[in-house]
């Protein structure tokens, strides 16, 4: 043990050591305590000032690594204002007449509020090289000027899978606030629709960023660090540019060739005023095409648009080109829904695929007092037939009937209500989106008695009727009455049937990479098994191989190859009230060992087989490498 | 050599049962606080730069792992031994504060104090501040007087004065005043009286004059110390380092912004964040509750090495175990002074804390004499 003298001293030490601490904890206390709400405002508004430095915004390919969408170098004029200084007046009318531009008009751009008093403002964009040269040659007689490279979004294919690819535009308030876009500031570009806004997140890569020690006036003292951009991820799509070419360039022939077809129904050509046409890979939901019309031009977007040019180019006069109708677009499915319709009613026992079934002209309610009458598409009396053939002839009054067999099931209802067309339906994807990987898909729908009579609530005018009749069940077995589906909705049901009921998740998204090709995020196909028998999907898939060969579709197949490749399809003839028909066609090939589901809808287009089977003909002759047929009269089969 | 022997094989069986464990929970604690806020200070700018963010955090893990064998090795042998070689090692430290001036050394950023041996760096200055903390400590112990004369007094300032110059020659002003803080520290528990202490002041300053006049300093020396006493001298890195410092702890309030979530911290304000400033992540995530946690840490670190001088067996241990007191007080003091404004800005790291080994190691080599010094106090 140390002396009691040592103790004293250590004691006088310990003192010493412990006045350290205080000071240290007055000034804590004084720092963190008295003057927090001082120093926490120092933070937020530091004597430090950003300038961004931006990500090159990540590439759109296509399967196979071609360009969609890629960026492209613009050159901008800038001023700053500080640096200007005196000179400023003078060198905005020297830029005025560089530019073409007016002065007056350069001055209220420099005093843009959304730029500080350092930050050099760009007051004009895509100016030519040789502006540029002579900017950068007369630097010493123009302080502050300045020509800086910035880049845009560039689309080499032109308009192609506009609606696929979406666009940007300036971020919007709304979006400001929303947390998802935490780090984004007023002015920054985002992904509208589309693609580029599906996976903005991979696209838009990290800024970068500059920083600069600034005084009170925002004068720049020193840079005082530097932190690189991390450019955005390049996002492989499944599309596979050949068949989206093919695709639109049939969709668009289709339409053409529509408006010279007269419609006996109204006496005049038909409108066919837009439509969509799906390509898919069955086995993992991959979009090969995707493709709507009317259709836009997505490089007007990397300018500025006054509101009236924008109702102008993307309004009613030009048929809503802005919609995506693949996906948006909500239409009666008509006869394309009778498979669907076929295999509930085989899973619930109302038909046998050993039984005959009369096909009459017309068919009534048996029961039903006023005795209304439901009319087959055509006049003639087919006998008794199968199922199958009910459905390449495509025999609306054999449908009725199990329309009716669900009525009876539903009918005095019970609690839950016995909805089990409804329940078969959404097995298939129906009545809910489809979950592709693109903004603003539709739900499509599923009738019922609830959803009747909340809607009838909701808007008595344009729904009438809040009560559940037996009409409804039969106008859904056609897939009419209040039956909503998306071309898309539709793939993907004929999908499930192709691939032996196995129903695959849409998708347009394959993989995220670096632009050195490294694979960051790549997709896994998510399918699942809906509740049908494979017998009996296959008998539907087996009677829908007939209907190009002698079934509505005939005439619109005439001397296809069907050795070569296998087609299966239905037509469908939607009605819609007050318009022409809307013309319908989904077909499921296969052949060197690929296989796509492909659909086509041509709104007021006329029969299925007289617009979209012509189209789906050409589309599937395209994806196999056949030498394409002209369109020719399809005929006025359902 | 006989007697110390017989003594060492006695004690051999007992020393571990006299374990400090509140020392050793208080060290485990800060390096703990170390690997968080290291982490925190630079998971943000080495994800930018598409590094492992936590490419720092696994390089100090090594460190905590090396210190804690540091601390066990310290504490393995009789610390008396360290009073036989003090002599030899203090001469051989001054050896490595020269070597290091020839061009054996490396220079970074402008100042000459490291040897790179295997891809490790060495400070010389580290190993020169124990060495003088046993030097001091075996040459008071060793005094026959129980009263300190004003011609040991200057002795003892010429042990510290030699290493202190070297050092400041390098320049590393930080570790100086370290070790003017060691020979402070053992004078006082020494018994130096005020009367001399003041003396010694005096005489400092006055030969410090002299040199400034005499022309033995040169213009960058004084240019270099004039900015750190004069942050107004250098406003464009002193001053914004200080005003980035106390911004940040300022903006952390009471509770501090949440870990990881500090606005300083994470846009890289705070310059030299995960070694000298480290203090500011802890004041900015953790609030005034999170830094007082640590001062008490620290606090108690201390508390702990006084008490083991106090019950040291015998004057050595008590002037080793206050010399190591002094050293660890003054970094942790003017450390977190410079965070908060109330020193000036050198290059001293945060003990245990700071990320960096060659600091972390000394420190722990100091903790383990400490444990060495109170396991033996009974022996």
């Amino acid at each position: 043990m140390t002396d009691g003298r040592s103790g004293l001293r250590l004691k006088v030490f310990a003192a010493l050591v412990a006045f350290m601490f205080a000071a240290l904890t007055t000034r804590l206390w004084f720092l963190q305590v008295l003057a927090a709400g001082q120093f926490r405002d120092l933070a937020k508004q530091n004597a430090v000032r950003l300038l961004d430095i931006p990500a090159q915004r990540g590439r759109i390919l296509d399967d196979d690594g071609n360009l969609l969408v890629t960026n492209r170098v613009s050159l901008v004029v800038t001023v700053n204002k500080q640096e200007a200084g005196s000179h400023l007046e003078e060198e905005l009318y020297q830029l005025s007449k560089l530019l073409g531009v007016p002065a007056e008009e350069l001055a209220e751009r420099v005093e843009d509020p959304r730029y500080y008093v350092f930050q050099p403002v760009p007051v004009e964009a895509d100016v030519g090289k040789r502006i540029a040269f002579y900017i950068r040659e007369h630097q010493t007689e123009l302080p502050g000027v300045a020509v800086v490279a910035e880049p845009v979004r560039v689309y080499p294919e032109g308009s192609l899978a506009a609606h696929v690819l979406g666009y940007l535009g300036q971020i919007s308030p709304e979006q400001l606030k929303d947390p998802a876009f935490a780090g984004y500031r007023p002015g920054d570009e985002v992904g509208v629709t589309g693609v580029e806004s599906q996976y903005e997140g991979f696209l838009r890569g990290t800024e970068g960023v500059i920083k600069y020690r600034v005084n009170s006036t925002g004068q720049n003292l020193a840079e005082i660090g530097e932190q690189q951009p991390v450019p955005g991820q390049d996002v492989v799509l499944t599309i596979d540019t050949e068949a989206q070419r093919i695709a639109e360039e049939s969709l668009n022939l289709g339409l053409e060739y529509a408006h010279g077809v007269f419609d006996s129904g109204t006496g005049r050509d038909f409108q066919a005023n837009g439509g969509a046409v799906v390509v898919m890979d069955p086995a993992t939901g991959a979009i090969k095409a995707l493709a709507s019309a009317p259709s836009f031009d997505p490089s007007l977007f990397v300018r500025s648009m006054s509101t009236g040019e924008f109702e102008r180019r993307f309004g009613a006069a030009n048929g809503y080109p802005l919609l995506d109708r693949a996906i948006q677009g909500l239409y009666p499915p008509g006869s394309t829904y009778k498979p669907f319709v076929l295999l509930s009613a085989l899973r619930r026992g109302i038909v046998s695929t050993t039984d005959y079934y009369p096909c009459p002209p017309s068919w009534a309610v048996p029961e039903d007092p006023l005795h209304e009458v439901f009319h087959n598409w055509t006049t003639a009396n087919l006998g008794s037939i199968t199922l199958a053939r009910s459905l390449y002839d495509s025999c609306d009054t054999v449908f009725y009937p199990i329309g009716y067999e669900y009525w009876r099931r539903y009918y005095p209802p019970t609690e839950p209500p016995v909805e089990q067309i409804q329940r078969d339906l959404q097995a298939f994807g129906f009545g809910r989106p489809t979950s592709i990987d693109l903004p603003f898909e539709q739900d499509g729908r599923v009738p019922d008695a609830e959803w009747k009579s909340a809607i009838h609530k909701q808007f008595p005018k344009s729904f009438p009727d809040g009560q559940w009749f037996p009409g409804d069940f039969i106008n859904m077995s056609i897939g009419q009455g209040d039956t909503l589906v998306t071309p898309l909705q539709l793939a993907a049901g004929y999908s499930a049937i192709q691939n032996g009921g196995r129903a695959c998740v849409p998708h347009i998204f394959l993989r995220a990479q670096e632009s050195d090709g490294h694979v960051l995020h790549s997709w896994h196909p998510r399918c699942h098994r809906t509740p049908f028998l494979q017998a009996q999907i296959e008998y539907v898939h087996q009677a829908l191989t007939e209907v190009p060969v002698q079934g509505t579709a005939a005439s619109a197949f005439v001397g296809f190859p069907f050795s070569q490749v296998q087609v299966a399809g239905k037509t469908g003839t939607a009605q819609v009230f007050g318009q022409q028909d809307y013309s319908w066609f989904a077909a499921m090939t296969q052949a060197q060992g690929k296989q796509y589901v492909v659909v086509a809808l041509v709104e007021q287009g006329g029969h299925g087989s007289t617009t979209a089977a012509p189209i789906v003909r050409r589309v599937v002759e395209g994806l196999y490498g056949l030498s394409t047929t002209q369109f020719t009269n399809g005929g006025v089969t359902d | 050599m006989d007697l110390v022997a017989t003594k060492l094989y006695v004690s051999k069986r007992r020393p571990l049962r006299h374990l400090d464990p509140v020392l050793l929970v208080a060290v485990l604690a800060l390096g703990i606080v170390g690997l968080a806020t290291i982490y925190s200070a630079t998971h943000a700018s080495l994800v930018a730069q598409r590094i492992d963010p936590g490419f720092y955090l696994t390089k100090q893990l090594t460190f905590v792992t090396l210190g804690i064998v540091a601390i066990l090795v310290a504490a393995s042998f009789d610390y008396r031994f360290a009073k036989v070689y003090a002599g030899i090692v203090y001469v051989a430290s001054l050896a490595l504060l020269v070597l290091v001036r020839t061009p054996l050394g490396t220079t970074i950023r402008g100042s000459q104090r490291w040897f790179q041996l295997f891809g490790f760096q060495l400070a010389p200055s580290e190993i020169a501040k124990l060495a003088l903390v046993a030097m001091l400590a075996a040459f008071l112990s060793g005094l026959r007087s129980s009263d300190l004369s004003l011609q040991d007094l200057y002795r003892a300032t010429a042990i510290a004065a030699i290493p202190g110059l070297l050092v400041f020659l390098q320049p590393d002003l930080g570790t100086s005043i370290v070790m003017v803080a060691i020979l402070v520290g053992i004078l006082v528990v020494a018994g130096a009286r005020a009367r001399h202490l003041g003396v010694l002041a005096l005489t400092a300053i006055v030969l410090i004059f002299g040199a400034l006049q005499l022309g033995l300093v040169k213009d960058y020396q004084i240019a270099r110390l004039t900015a750190f006493f004069d942050p107004q001298n250098d406003p464009q890195r002193t001053d914004y380092n200080r005003n980035q410092a106390e911004i940040a702890i300022g903006s952390g309030g009471l509770f501090g912004t949440g870990y990881l979530n500090g606005t300083q911290t994470n846009l890289d304000f705070v310059p030299e964040q995960h070694t000298d400033f480290i203090f500011t992540v802890i004041g900015e995530e953790f609030g005034f509750v999170g830094a007082i946690f640590v001062l008490l840490l620290f606090a108690l670190l201390i508390w702990r090495a006084v008490r083991i001088a106090l019950l040291a067996k015998e004057p050595f241990g008590t002037y080793l175990a206050a010399g190591i007191a002094s050293m660890l007080a003054i970094q942790v003091f003017v450390n977190v002074g410079m965070t908060l404004g109330i020193m000036p800005i050198t290059g001293i790291p945060l003990p245990f804390v700071s990320y960096g080994g060659s600091s972390f190691l000394t420190n722990c080599v100091a903790v383990g004499l400490l444990l060495n010094v109170h396991m033996r106090r009974l022996a």
